[in-house]
């Protein structure tokens, strides 16, 4: 075991290998607040990717609904479950809020790596505390669909009183739209006893070599988001590869500029956002200001890494639903969820700017500018001022090439008279 | 009788064997065998690399006794290698795939399906006891003087009493299979009480004299026949005779068992209106469930509350 800085829990923890860290890293946001659960991008990764034989069970992109569904069923439940065996009542936070190395304070538990060390099964100690599902728990990817939890009984002929108000509903449930988060510390990578799984040191991107594969299956058992598959066809394990011919600017449509992934460009819901990242030689983060992942990770703070104690730093984000109970919450997304939706409830003009850059090209976003434009209203969202601005954000390519244009307020078209059926 | 395999379940249980979950499999065979087993991702042609490894897979499924525990078991049971052409193993795909299964084909050759959990060679008493109680099954369905019919012959039944009476068919059937293997010194999948508390519930309308009788005659009866299962199960609250809103009975309107009937008075006038519009026999005295009151509660539009 090395020591190697994990700043998503704003410490240092223990990791199998030394650490190392590639040019750029692959990541990505999720707005969960608009996800409606199509599961457009399910499809879209499932004909491109996992169509044939021995693939049926493989879902590299799901949506589920929480708090009930999950793929494979109650991955994270059971995790989690596992992680408080190992240390009963000690997974906490704790600590202020500081720097790049600490947004959101201190971790004081233990993560899957240094939980497995004391947790011993039949094989012996594993390089990541996990475990197996079964067949059945792969059998539905979308079980519990729209299934709410609620803290009141329904009456008959009528409905409870408030259950839509703020800040918190009574009734709730939403939609986490999962692909591999394609972590810095993998834990798949660390229990890969053939060590066939590794990060491309250009952007990030977790691989399974499927050459070196000999289907043991202990990335399955090791990464706690349970995002690697096995295929009985060819006794191997595949998982989301990051759709790394886009990326690398390959696929024909972008024309050799990169582009985001299958799964974030069919978004119809505009909820995805995904692009590259410069690190520094610690792993964090390399000041990028106008960028718009650094921006919302770390300027405006409203995305956050999903189940961030697990510990393997994961490299997906999202925007908290506003709606949802906090603790529920801050149990999946760590400490910075209240402050996250307070402001993304009563976003301010650059933060409102920003979150138009979502799903509005299928080109990687490099960098962003904002022209002002004139007020068009204010109000108050729950005791807190808002202003509409109707600012113009531009969005550039890593080559300098504009590939957005767009403006805080949705453009309007009327249709003159003269043809009724024309646009 | 040919014994088969599915690929799934000798792969799974030769891994069971690597994962250190069973006792006396020795880490220099796990060594071998995940060394034997490399060389077969060289094979480039997909079908022969799956012959190739289902091949190896059934070697060590061999080598680590597993064949030998199942073999054993089916000698127990000479009705079966007698009747059966082929016995096949497959994997259970999940918690409530477990058992057995008959086929038939129309040469009139039998052949059967157990399917089984490859965990359950953590522990080779688990799964006698699941195979012996799954071999009688099977033996029961051969024996020509238990007269088993794959379809249960019961007229007049809606499809949840079909599902039902189902249910009370697989839970007496149970009784006399584990009733006989503990009579025979084996362990059965459940205890004696496990079964009379299951069976108790299952006929819970009955008085307590006549569930225990009947119980410890199940449980104690040596050559079960299917004609006596179905008389058991068809109508045990003896329903079809009654025709007014006995618990359990059916609703006159909607046909599905219900022990939820209105209460006097809760059809008035206006709903009794909109019923016979649609049932024109029925009558107030045959009542109906409550789920039926409130579709013709709004269908008369009489007010929720």
């Amino acid at each position: 075991m090395s020591n190697v800085l994990n700043w998503q829990l704003g410490r240092e923890m223990e990791y199998p290998y030394e650490a190392a860290y590639p040019d750029q890293q692959f990541a990505f946001i999720f707005n969960i607040n608009r996800c409606i659960g199509c599961q457009t991008c399910t499809m879209a990764c499932k004909s491109t990717w996992t169509f044939s034989k021995g693939q049926e069970y493989m879902w590299w992109n799901n949506v589920e609904t929480k708090p009930y569904g999950g793929y494979p069923h109650h991955w994270d439940v059971r995790t989690l479950d596992l992680l408080e065996q190992a240390n009963p009542g000690g997974q906490n936070w704790g600590g202020k809020a500081e720097d790049i190395k600490a947004p959101y304070g201190k971790f004081h538990g233990k993560t899957v790596f240094e939980a497995a060390k004391t947790f011993i099964g039949p094989q012996g100690a594993n390089r990541a505390l996990g475990y197996l599902p079964t067949d059945d728990e792969w059998s539905a990817p979308n079980r519990y669909e729209d299934h709410p939890v609620g803290n009141e009984k329904g009456v008959k002929g009528g409905y409870f009183k408030g259950g839509e108000l703020l800040p918190e509903h009574k009734t709730w449930f939403f939609y986490l739209a999962r692909i591999c988060n394609h972590c810095s510390y993998p834990a798949c990578l660390a229990a890969c006893p053939r060590n066939a799984i590794y990060k491309r040191p250009e952007d990030g991107i977790v691989l399974v070599d499927q050459e070196r594969c000999r289907g043991y299956r202990k990335c399955m058992e090791a990464c706690p988001y349970k995002k690697t598959y096995y295929r009985g066809t060819t006794r191997t394990t595949e998982k989301c590869i990051g759709c790394f011919p886009r990326v690398e600017g390959k696929d024909q449509a972008g024309h050799g500029l990169p582009m985001q992934t299958r799964c974030m460009s069919s978004c119809i819901g505009h909820i995805r956002l995904q692009g590259l990242v410069g690190l520094n030689p610690d792993g964090t983060w390399k000041e990028d200001r106008y960028n718009p992942l650094y921006y919302l990770i770390h300027i405006a703070k409203v995305a956050l890494p999903l189940y961030p104690q697990f510990g393997t730093e994961p490299n997906g984000y999202y925007i908290p639903p506003r709606w949802v109970s906090r603790p529920y919450l801050r149990q999946m997304f760590g400490p910075g969820v209240d402050d996250a939706i307070e402001r993304y409830a009563a976003p301010d003009r650059e933060l409102l700017a920003v979150l138009q850059l979502f799903g509005k090209d299928q080109r990687i976003c490099d960098r962003y500018e904002i022209k002002e434009g004139p007020k068009v209203f204010e109000t108050e969202v729950r005791g807190k001022k808002f202003v509409l601005y109707n600012d113009t954000i531009i969005g550039y390519a890593k080559d300098g090439t504009k590939i957005i244009e767009t403006t805080v307020e949705e453009p309007l078209h009327i249709r003159p008279d003269k043809h009724a059926n024309s646009i | 009788m040919e014994l088969r395999y599915d690929e799934d379940f000798v792969e799974a249980a030769a891994f069971l064997c690597t994962s250190g979950r069973r006792k006396g499999v020795s880490t220099l065979q796990i060594a071998r065998f995940h060394r034997e087993r490399e060389r077969l991702y060289s094979i480039l042609d997909p079908d022969d690399r799956n012959t190739a490894f289902f091949r190896l897979h059934l070697e060590w499924f061999r080598e680590w006794g597993l064949e030998e525990v199942l073999t054993g078991l089916v000698k127990e049971f000479p009705l079966l290698t007698r009747m059966l052409s082929v016995l096949v193993v497959r994997k259970t795909r999940g918690k409530n795939d477990d058992g057995a299964e008959l086929y038939v084909n129309e040469a009139r050759q039998r052949s059967a399906i157990v399917a089984l959990p490859p965990d359950f060679f953590e522990r080779d008493v688990t799964l006698r006891n699941y195979l012996r109680h799954e071999f009688t099954h099977l033996s029961d369905m051969l024996r020509p003087d238990f007269g088993y019919l794959p379809t249960l012959d019961l007229p007049g039944l809606n499809s949840a009493q079909q599902r039902l009476a189902r249910e009370r068919y697989r839970l007496i059937w149970d009784i006399t299979i584990d009733g006989r293997l503990s009579a025979a010194g084996h362990v059965p999948m459940a205890t004696c009480e496990q079964h009379r508390a299951a069976f108790f519930r299952g006929y819970s309308f009955w008085p307590e004299a006549r569930r225990t009788d009947t119980f410890d005659a199940l449980w104690q009866n040596g050559s079960p026949a299917h004609a006596q299962f179905l008389a058991l199960i068809a109508d045990p609250r003896g329903l079809r005779e009654s025709h007014g809103p006995a618990p359990g009975a059916s609703c006159p309107l909607c046909g599905f068992p219900t022990f939820a009937w209105v209460s006097d008075g809760a059809v008035t006038t206006e709903i009794a209106r909109t019923i016979a519009a649609q049932f024109p026999d029925w009558t107030t005295e045959q009542s109906l469930c409550t789920r039926c009151l409130e579709t013709y509660e709004t269908l008369a539009g009489v007010v929720v509350h």
